[in-house]
């Protein structure tokens, strides 16, 4: 069953970006898929589509039966509270304690506004507390969100996706700011969370290896265009590689350490 | 079409401790709050208390507002004539010595706050005992009220040279923001290029000068400007304490019952105030570039335009080096360069015509020199005059004031300031409204409108902390939309991500991010209100300045001193409570 589908999905930012280019796909419920390609290739515009952060200049973006982007608020509200999402930058509050980040993941289920821990229900705040004893900071509840360590706090984000109950999990590079040891170590919980709750996994990546170990499927983006689709047990290094152009034998450095 | 590869997800290598985990033994979700959390939430409690407190005790309410709105319809009909103006030359003459005094009262907190930030400065002074002892000169030339530094300095140079008090009145409680502002300017100044030098060899001075005065110039000016609109308002209160100019004008025609003039000259000022910010503003914008100003005021407007424009013209390729550049040394005198000469050559031009327009008088100047010991002697030991529960009763009512006008101001202030963010408000044309809206308030100088509402309500605490509260309203509001916006939207489109409505987002994370800048800015607007409430007794707004300005009349220094350390007190003591706040907030 297809859990994400879009067809002909073209995405352009003035004056002449196309971050999309005519991208159509299907993605079957329950899932990992890694998005692969370099920095500007679209990666985060594809993610950003399927929760409808951004609307799709033409074409259409289907999401457990709602199309995402002709939806009305309250349409996208309700199909939202289906997809999680983890960013490179984790998004924490950093003044809020790490249960209150979390738990303002449920707010999607919840009427009016919160301010404050106590002011979550208290299956809320026992919810996210499993959720938060589930990515191993039971412990660490009450401390501020920006005193921990990037690892920690990208898996409390991944804890505050999780919160809401998620159908769909999208994640825009979640490993990208983190050192070897801690990208395995969110990596791995992802993926075993996924397979626990059944979720239906998008991944952006750019590094080839981290993509073929965890991905069911590899889609390689490059400037917009869908350039490659493949089960991951099919695809080899060089393969993955050619995603990232004309340097196909050579490895490309990842962004970050190119920019230096 | 995929399949899902089974027996690959299988062999994935699964978390170390996944399944290990021990039960969740401990379950609690809510913990009693923290000691910081506490105090916190008692100095704002207090604050908030207090507010509504001042308001009752002060009476600020409706039924004053009518009786004042009464006494200013009367007022109109009866005790006003037609609006009346000095001879336009006399008027010429005295909108030429204010502006002259400003001008050159903010030249010099400039110079002397410069001198100071460099020595106050981690990067620019190494030794730390100089850098205390500048920070401390800047603190106390912030806790001390300009209008008693000009009582002083008038004791010290005589009412002949009442300018030169008022310059160094002005320009030394400039001091007290311009001091402060440069040595964070210098400090967060990027060091690199001073470094750069410094390993090349050169002396302290020469880094100086070669690398961190031009780089923070752009920010010295504009603060320097800023101060200019601050400095140009005070110096109409000092008028009521013999500084020549419109506002000592505007009190001896008030003094003397003498309305229709009164208000005549009251609305001059006014005037010329707007027309002086909106002058700095435009200059500030000149300075600065095109990004700076918008936070400032009403160029905000202009500047949006400008943008749009100069986005347009970037289009145009550029970057290609022209081939007329040859062996030139220096940068070729394009539009760019020869407009900035242009404003510092006439900045320096109206700096040395203002220091000949204010009529300095340097015999009396040197004179008051000498005279300093014998004048100091007068107002030493302090005294409370005999009337010491009148003066602490009164600076409980200034005090009052304060948190009263804050208060309302704030109150005004939050909703404004959250529509006027671009990020939070729901659509553009909101934002507009709102922007407009604190910059007009932010265009009417608090001070000036106070003396129009007391003289025509009649009423001194109430106009006083309804003119206060518009003022807190102006600046507060910009502040608050502006910390709403620098706020990381990132953070509050992830919680948006998860279905949250746009007011769960605001309220579970904007406010979050935003809070510990707006509580800063609402306890340093609570300190610039007791600072003018105190200067707004002078004008009859009830409040120690009353009394200040008796024991100046009746030559009872050793009074003005007790007031002067009674103020002082106030203003630390809210200085530390500030302190305690942000830390707390962080
Ligand atoms: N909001 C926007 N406005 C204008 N252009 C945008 C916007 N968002 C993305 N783009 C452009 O779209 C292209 C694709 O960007 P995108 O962020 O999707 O790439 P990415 O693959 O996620 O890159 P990275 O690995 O650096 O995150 C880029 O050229 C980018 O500049
Ligand atoms: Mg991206």
């Amino acid at each position: 069953m297809s859990a994400i589908t879009l067809q002909n999905v073209t995405k352009k930012f003035p004056p002449s970006t196309v971050a999309a280019d005519d991208i159509s796909l299907s993605i079957d419920a329950g899932t990992f898929t890694v998005l692969l390609g370099l920095s500007g290739s679209g990666k985060s515009t594809l993610l950003r589509l399927i929760n409808g952060l951004h609307t799709p200049t033409s074409g259409s973006v289907t999401v457990l039966g709602t199309e995402v982007g002709t939806a009305r608020r309250s349409q996208l509200r309700q199909v939202r509270r289906d997809i999680g999402m983890v960013f490179q930058q984790f998004h924490l509050v950093g003044s809020m304690s790490t249960l209150e980040n979390v738990c303002t993941g449920a707010l999607g289920s919840l009427r009016g506004p919160r301010i404050g821990l106590f002011s979550y229900p208290k299956a809320v705040r026992q919810r996210a507390l499993e959720q938060l004893d589930r990515v191993g900071l039971a412990d660490q509840r009450f401390q501020r969100a920006d005193t921990l360590s990037g690892g920690q706090q990208q898996r409390v984000a991944v804890a505050r996706a999780l919160v809401q109950q998620p159908k769909v999990l999208l994640a825009d590079e979640p490993v990208a700011s983190l050192d070897p040891e801690s990208s395995h170590q969110v990596m791995s919980l992802i993926a075993q969370i996924a397979r626990e709750d059944q979720l239906t996994v998008v991944c952006s990546l750019h590094q080839v290896e981290l993509a073929m170990h965890w991905g069911d499927r590899i889609i390689g983006l490059r400037q917009g265009k869908k350039v490659m689709d493949e089960p991951a047990a099919n695809v080899t290094s060089e393969d993955a590689m050619s995603i990232y152009g004309s340097m196909a034998s050579a490895r490309p450095a990842p962004p970050e350490t190119a920019a230096v | 079409m995929t399949t899902l590869t089974r027996e690959r997800a299988d062999t994935r290598a699964v978390p170390a401790g996944g399944g290990a985990r021990p039960q969740l033994t401990d379950r609690r979700t809510l913990r009693p709050p923290s000691a910081r959390a506490l105090l916190g939430l008692a100095i704002m409690g207090s604050f908030v208390a207090g507010g509504i407190w001042s308001l009752i005790e002060l009476r600020v309410n409706i039924a004053s507002l009518i009786v004042g709105y009464e006494n200013a319809v009367n007022f109109f009909t009866n005790r006003v004539g037609a609006l009346q103006l000095p001879p336009l030359g006399e008027l010429a003459q005295m909108t030429v010595m204010t502006l002259a005094i400003v001008i050159c009262a903010t030249a010099l907190g400039m110079v002397l706050s410069l001198i100071l930030g460099l020595l106050a400065a981690t990067n620019t002074c190494r030794h730390a005992p100089v850098r205390a002892v500048a920070r401390v000169i800047v603190i106390v030339m912030r806790a001390v009220p300009e209008l008693i530094m000009a009582i002083i300095f008038i004791r010290v140079f005589g009412f002949g040279a009442a300018a030169v008090a008022g310059i160094l009145a002005l320009g030394l409680n400039s001091i007290g923001m311009l001091g402060k502002f440069y040595t964070e300017a210098i400090e967060d100044h990027d060091d690199g290029p001073r470094q750069a030098l410094e390993t090349g060899g050169s002396v302290r001075l020469q880094q100086i000068f070669g690398a961190t005065l031009p780089g923070i110039m752009p920010a010295v000016v504009a603060h320097g400007l800023h101060r200019f609109d601050i400095n140009l308002r005070a110096s109409v209160i000092l008028g009521y304490v013999g500084l020549p100019g419109l506002g000592m004008e505007l009190s001896s025609a008030l003094g003397v019952g003498n309305y229709s003039l009164g208000i005549g000259l009251a609305l001059v000022i006014l005037g010329i105030c707007i027309a002086a910010e909106l002058l700095s503003g435009f200059l500030r914008m000149k300075l600065l570039g095109r990004s700076e100003p918008s936070r400032f005021g009403f160029f905000w407007l202009v500047g949006k335009m400008r943008r749009r424009y100069d986005a347009n013209r970037l289009e145009a390729p550029s970057g290609a080096r022209p081939a007329a550049w040859g062996e030139r040394t220096t940068p070729p005198w394009n539009g760019e360069r020869t407009s900035r000469f242009t404003y510092i050559g006439l900045f320096g031009l109206v700096i040395l015509a203002s220091v000949w327009l204010a009529d300095i008088d340097w015999i009396a100047f040197f004179h008051g020199l000498l005279s300093i010991p014998a004048v100091a002697g007068q107002f030493i030991p302090p005294s409370d005059g005999g009337i010491a529960e009148r003066l602490w009763t009164t600076l409980l009512e200034t005090i009052q004031m304060g948190l009263a006008a804050t208060f309302l101001g704030a109150l005004l202030a939050l909703p404004v300031g959250v529509l006027a963010a671009r990020n939070v408000a729901p659509n553009r044309a909101v934002v507009q409204f709102f922007r407009t809206l604190i910059v007009v308030t932010r265009g009417v100088p608090e001070l000036i409108l106070a003396i129009i509402l007391i003289v025509i309500m009649g009423m001194g605490a109430v106009a006083g902390v309804l003119a206060l509260a518009v003022g807190a309203m102006g600046l507060l509001s910009k502040l608050v939309a502006d910390s709403i916006e620098e706020t990381d939207i990132r953070v509050q489109q992830a919680i948006a991500t998860g279905g949250a409505a746009r007011t769960q987002v605001f309220f579970a994370s904007t406010v979050r991010q935003a809070a510990p800048a707006i509580v800063a800015h609402l306890f340093y607007q609570l300190d610039v209100n007791i600072r003018a409430a105190t200067l707004l007794g002078i004008v009859g707004a009830g409040g120690v300045g009353y009394y200040l300005l008796n024991a100046n009349r009746v030559l009872q220094f050793e009074v003005v001193t007790y007031i002067c350390l009674m103020i002082v007190g106030v203003i630390l003591l809210l200085e530390f409570i500030t302190s305690v706040m942000r830390r707390l907030l962080r």
